[in-house]
């Protein structure tokens, strides 16, 4: 428990973790006030075509929550690659030289804050969209489906903080880590559900929507999708996979 | 009551990386209750010693140990040994006190110890400060702080007086000094041995990864020379007393310059003594102490020249 303490305390005396929750924040609101004006219906006038009284769309424009999870898989990132960055990792492990432990200690501290930032980005997401429905003509937004997508944002996004952490451990390198996810996630996986359709599914970002409950509204939508406890377990399973890896080898080089 | 001193033991200690052997069949002991100094030029394995000993580096073979145990053994690691490795190691965005505060958190330590370690060293007014701004010094000073919050029993410090201005040298040997008076062990590696002869009892030599002599300063100061310039016209009627008087052994003269005499083995009184009753006129008699940086360069100096950088 003083390891997750310590940990805290890393990352709440410096500026990424304040920067990274206003990135964010200003995402979510992004996304949907990108999806409320942005409609068929606010682009032709004419049109007697309105996406908002569409009931799905609403729950579309409310998981505009999930679309800043980029944000949280950096903040594990640099949870872990900063301590290599600034070799703060010397003291980290003279304090703690049983090093897995350091590991497991940000992955519980990382899944606290992605938690905690879930359910910023949701209420964030939440309130802009009622504010941006006020002056439109809209279906109802469903509390149930409200409440679904706060927790799934919230469990996304802790479990995929802790995926940051492992590929941190496991790429020491921040850039290299950074950039490396950011690939991943925005052309090779992308490019991977483009062309071999069932492998999207498995795959961290499959996964993430699946726990997230929602087809990416920035695209991969209609791709097939894994029951919300399969991507728990799937992307959970990449977080302790990656951990473990980083365990048996980066995590165990010599701190020179 | 301060914390039991612990024996560090290098045993047979070889590092490699990749083809290079930073350290070499290394064995060594450090006691408790002295100041031990640990010297090389750079580049001579000192640090990666000091990495094995604190579990941060793995040694090829050989053990690096504290108390007998291997540093990633150690239940509490903080409360039994202290140490400072490189000044860099701080997020520049933290500050001192938040700096110190993640490791007392880590180590399960009041948080209070912060603040009297920052005390200590003399940081209390920096301790709201972000650490990017600090000087060397400061950032010397801090890396100690951290190094005492578990008020551990042993010390082991690299390069400490790196950045530090004279008063700050001369209060860290005495802050060292006063630690090993308590009981505790202490090891101060340095390239430069002039800056830590006057505050380690033991010295451990090496160069090359490889032990080149491990022992009281004394034993050190022995091997060495004992050197006092001396200036007078009448050069060649001392020189013949003093050899004279070298028959009893361990004397040394070496001839400078037509005037000037550099005598070992003899104190400035002895050779004084010798000149007045020689009826030498003498325009200097100065004990320019023990070289032992000297000895030092010639100790470590062996083999091929350059060595690793």
């Amino acid at each position: 428990m003083s390891m997750v303490r310590s940990e805290f305390r890393k990352v709440t005396t410096t500026k990424v973790l304040l920067w990274l929750t206003i990135a964010t924040i200003a995402f979510s609101a992004l996304n949907v006030v990108l999806l409320v004006f942005l409609t068929p219906r606010a682009m032709d006038i004419d049109s007697d075509l309105n996406l908002l009284l569409d009931p799905a769309y609403v729950t579309n424009i409310l998981g505009a929550a999930g679309s800043s999870s980029i944000f949280i898989l950096i903040l594990g990132i640099i949870g872990m690659t900063s301590e290599y960055r600034h070799m703060t990792i010397t003291s980290t492990f003279l304090v703690t030289p049983k090093r897995p432990r350091v590991l497991i200690a940000k992955g519980i501290t990382y899944a606290l804050l992605g938690a905690a930032l879930g359910l910023i980005a949701f209420i964030t997401s939440f309130a802009v969209t009622l504010i941006a429905l006020m002056t439109e003509d809209h279906a109802p937004v469903d509390a149930i489906i409200a409440l679904q997508i706060l927790g799934g944002v919230v469990l996304a996004f802790a479990i995929y903080a802790f995926v940051g952490v492992s590929v941190g451990a496991l790429i020491r390198n921040q850039v290299a880590a950074i950039v490396g996810a950011l690939v991943w996630v925005l052309i090779v996986e992308a490019l991977l559900t483009v062309f071999v359709d069932w492998i999207g599914k498995w795959l961290p970002g499959g996964a993430l929507n699946a726990v997230l409950q929602t087809t990416n509204v920035t695209g991969r939508g209609g791709a097939d999708i894994l029951p919300t406890a399969t991507g728990v377990v799937v992307l959970l399973g990449y977080a302790v996979i990656f951990g473990i890896l980083a365990s048996l080898t980066t995590l165990r080089r010599d701190i020179t | 009551m301060s914390p039991r001193g612990e024996v560090l033991t290098v045993t047979s200690l070889t590092k490699r990386f990749g083809k290079v052997s930073a350290v070499l069949d290394l064995s060594f002991a450090v006691q408790p209750g002295r100041v031990t100094g640990f010297l090389g030029p750079n580049g001579s394995g000192k640090t990666t010693t000091l990495r094995c000993l604190l579990g941060l580096v793995q040694p090829t073979s050989g053990t690096a140990q504290v108390g007998g145990h291997d540093y990633r053994e150690l239940p509490h690691p903080a409360a039994v040994v202290g140490a400072t490795l490189e000044a860099s190691g701080f997020h520049p965005g933290r500050t001192a006190r938040g700096h110190l505060r993640v490791i007392t958190d880590a180590a399960a330590l009041p948080q209070a110890r912060a603040d009297e370690v920052l005390e200590l060293v003399g940081l209390t007014e920096a301790a709201g400060r972000k650490v990017g701004g600090f000087s060397l010094g400061m950032r010397q000073r801090l890396a100690l702080a951290a190094a005492l919050v578990g008020d551990p029993g042993v010390l082991i410090l690299d390069e400490p007086a790196n950045g530090l201005d004279p008063e700050g040298i001369a209060w860290l040997r005495s802050f060292l000094r006063a630690r090993a008076e308590e009981g505790r062990t202490v090891l101060v590696s340095s390239h430069v041995l002039s800056e830590v002869q006057q505050t380690v009892d033991d010295v451990i030599i090496i160069s090359k990864g490889r032990l080149v002599q491990a022992g009281s300063l004394e034993e050190l100061t022995g091997a060495g020379l004992t050197q006092v310039r001396v200036r007078t016209p009448q050069l060649e009627v001392l020189r013949a007393a003093l050899l004279a008087e070298a028959g009893s052994g361990g004397v040394h003269v070496e001839v400078v310059s037509p005037v000037e005499l550099m005598v070992s083995g003899l104190e400035a009184a002895e050779i004084g003594h010798l000149a007045l009753r020689q009826q030498v006129e003498l325009h200097e008699l100065t004990p320019v102490g023990t070289d032992l940086e000297a000895l030092f360069l010639e100790l470590t100096a062996d083999g091929n020249p350059g060595g690793a950088a």
